[in-house]
C-alpha cells in the first residue's frame, strides 16, 4: 500500500487527514512534530507527504521538507499562516493550501502534485 | 531680530583655518550672519565635521544639537559624533553613515542614538558632503531629527498587525480543527453525508473570516475579500465567478450571514445551476444602499447565467436556503431568488447598524 506521511501538531487534523488518505486506497503514517517525521522516514517509505508548517513552539516543517525534498518525495504544505513563513514556503515550491480546507482536497492536491512531479 | 540678541557664547565664529574646540563658528559676510540666525533659531539639530582633521571632529553645532542629546558645546566640540552612539545602536546603519562619509554622498539613515544622560532617542540622521568655492570637501552636513514618536507609532501599529495576525492563524486553526471533529464524528456514527454538509458550511464561515481577522484592527472589512474567500473553491481556476464592486468596507457582524448565503448559493449552482456546466457563469455584484429614511444596507446580487435552463427553484436542496434565510431574517435583511429562464437571480440583503 502506498503511505503518506502527515506530519500534523494537531491530533484531530492528523485524524482526519488519515481518514481521507484511506478514502484515496492510500496508508497514512502520522506524526506530530519534527523527530517523529524524520523517524518515520528512517522506518517507512513514502510515496507523499502531507505537512503543517508552524508545529507549535516555534518548530516548522522546514528541516522535514528539506528531507523530502532531497529523496524526491513529493509533498503539500497545509497551513493556516501563510504570511507568516512567507520566504521559506515560496523556496519550498511546493502547493500550498490554505487552513481551514476539506481533508479530501488536501490529498486530491498531494496526488495530482505528485502525478506531475513524477 | 534686528540687533544682536544671541549670547556671546552663541556667536558663531568661522574662518577657512577651522576652528578651535569650544568655538561656534563665525561665518562671514551677510550670508554668514543669516546662516547664524538661522542655525540659532532652527529646532533642528545640526553640525558640521571637518574631515580634514584626525578622525573627522564636529567643528560646529548649533543650540538645537545641544539640547537635542544634552550635552554642551563644549564638549561636543572636537569630537568624533559616534559619541552619540551606544550599545543598541545599529551597526548597519553606522556602516551606511560610514560609507557616505567615504563616497562623499548624501544619506539619510536612522539610528538609536544617546543622550548624556543615557536615555535614549531615535534620530533620523540626513548627512551629506559641503564643498568650498574650488570644489573640494570641506565639511560634512548631517542634522539630526529626533523620530522617537514616529518610531513609537511604527511600533505600536506593527503590534497591532502581529496581534491580528496571532488571531487570525489561532481561529483558522480552530476552524480546522472544528472540520477534523466534524468529519471524525460523522464516520464514528455513519453520517458522513451529514457530517460533509455540516463541515462545508463551517469552512465557509472560516473562509468568509479569513480578510476581517487580518485586518481586524481596522474596524470594517472589505466585503470583496470576505465575498471571494468564501467562493474560492468553487472557482479553482478563477473564470467562472466574475466579482464586481471593489472596494465597500462593511461591518464585521455582517459576515456570518453574508458567507453562509453566499455558500448556500455557490453549492445551489454547482449543483443545479451555473456552476454545472462550463459555458455557465456567476456574477456577484455589491454595494452599499441607503433608503428614503437614510437607513444603510449592504446589498450583494448573484446573477447567473449560460447554465442549464431553470425550470423553477429546485425542489431539494432547500435546507441551505433555509438556514440562509433564517440568519439574515434575524438581522432584518433577507435572501430573495427568483428563478429566471437563464439562471438564478439572488438579492441578500443585509441592514447596517452604523
Amino acid at each position: 500500500m502506498k503511505l503518506i506521511l502527515i506530519l500534523e501538531d494537531e491530533p484531530f487534523i492528523a485524524i482526519d487527514l488519515k481518514y481521507a488518505c484511506e478514502d484515496e486506497g492510500l496508508g497514512a503514517v502520522t506524526a506530530g512534530n519534527v523527530r517523529q517525521a524524520m523517524t518515520a522516514m528512517d522506518e517507512h517509505r513514502f510515496f507523499g507527504a502531507i505537512l503543517d508548517v508552524n508545529l507549535g513552539n516555534g518548530e516548522t516543517c522546514r528541516e522535514v521538507a528539506e528531507e523530502l525534498r532531497d529523496r524526491r518525495i513529493p509533498f503539500v504544505l497545509n497551513t493556516g499562516d501563510l504570511n507568516r513563513s512567507g520566504e521559506f514556503l515560496r523556496a519550498m515550491r511546493a502547493p500550498i493550501i490554505a487552513k481551514p480546507n476539506a481533508s479530501a482536497d488536501v490529498v486530491r492536491t498531494l496526488l495530482s502534485h505528485g502525478a506531475k512531479v513524477r | 531680530m534686528s540687533d544682536n540678541t544671541q549670547p556671546a557664547s552663541r556667536q558663531a565664529h568661522y574662518n577657512s583655518q577651522g576652528l578651535g574646540p569650544g568655538e561656534r563658528g563665525n561665518f562671514a559676510g551677510s550670508s554668514g550672519l543669516l546662516f547664524e540666525q538661522a542655525m540659532a533659531q532652527t529646532r533642528m539639530a545640526v553640525c558640521l565635521t571637518d574631515p580634514s582633521q584626525k578622525d573627522d571632529p564636529i567643528v560646529f553645532c548649533n543650540e538645537a544639537f545641544e539640547k537635542l542629546t544634552g550635552y554642551t558645546l563644549g564638549e561636543i566640540i572636537g569630537r568624533n559624533c559616534r559619541f552619540l552612539q551606544g550599545p543598541l545602536t545599529n551597526q548597519d546603519e553606522v556602516g551606511r553613515i560610514r560609507t557616505a562619509l567615504r563616497e562623499e554622498s548624501v544619506a539619510v539613515v536612522e539610528l538609536l542614538n544617546y543622550r548624556k544622560d543615557g536615555s535614549t532617542f531615535w534620530n533620523a540622521l540626513h548627512l551629506g558632503p559641503i564643498y568650498d568655492e574650488d570644489g573640494s570637501l570641506k565639511y560634512f552636513f548631517g542634522s539630526q531629527w529626533d523620530v522617537s514618536d514616529v518610531y513609537a507609532a511604527r511600533a505600536e501599529e506593527r503590534h497591532a498587525k502581529e496581534m491580528a495576525r496571532e488571531v487570525s492563524h489561532r481561529l483558522k486553526n480552530v476552524f480546522a480543527v472544528i472540520g477534523g471533529i466534524v468529519n471524525i464524528t460523522g464516520r464514528a456514527m455513519n453520517a458522513r453525508e451529514v457530517s460533509n454538509r455540516i463541515n462545508d458550511r463551517v469552512q465557509a464561515l472560516g473562509r468568509s473570516y479569513e480578510p476581517t481577522l487580518d485586518e481586524a484592527f481596522l474596524g470594517t472589512i472589505e466585503v470583496g475579500q470576505a465575498v471571494r474567500a468564501v467562493l474560492r473553491p468553487y472557482d479553482p481556476e478563477g473564470d467562472r465567478i466574475a466579482f464586481i464592486g471593489n472596494g465597500v468596507r462593511t461591518e464585521p457582524n455582517a459576515i456570518s450571514a453574508i458567507g453562509l448565503a453566499l455558500h448556500e448559493l455557490a453549492t445551489n449552482a454547482s449543483k443545479y445551476g451555473a456552476l454545472t456546466s462550463d459555458a455557465g457563469r456567476v456574477e456577484v455584484s455589491w454595494r452599499h444602499e441607503h433608503d428614503r429614511h437614510g437607513r444603510g444596507s449592504l446589498v450583494i446580487l448573484w446573477k447567473e447565467s449560460g447554465g442549464p435552463p431553470v425550470a423553477g427553484p429546485p425542489g431539494a436542496g432547500g435546507t441551505g436556503f433555509k438556514i440562509a434565510d433564517a440568519l439574515l431574517s434575524h438581522s432584518h435583511g433577507g435572501l430573495d431568488r427568483q428563478w429566471e429562464p437563464d439562471g438564478l437571480r439572488a438579492e441578500i440583503r443585509f441592514p447596517l447598524t452604523h
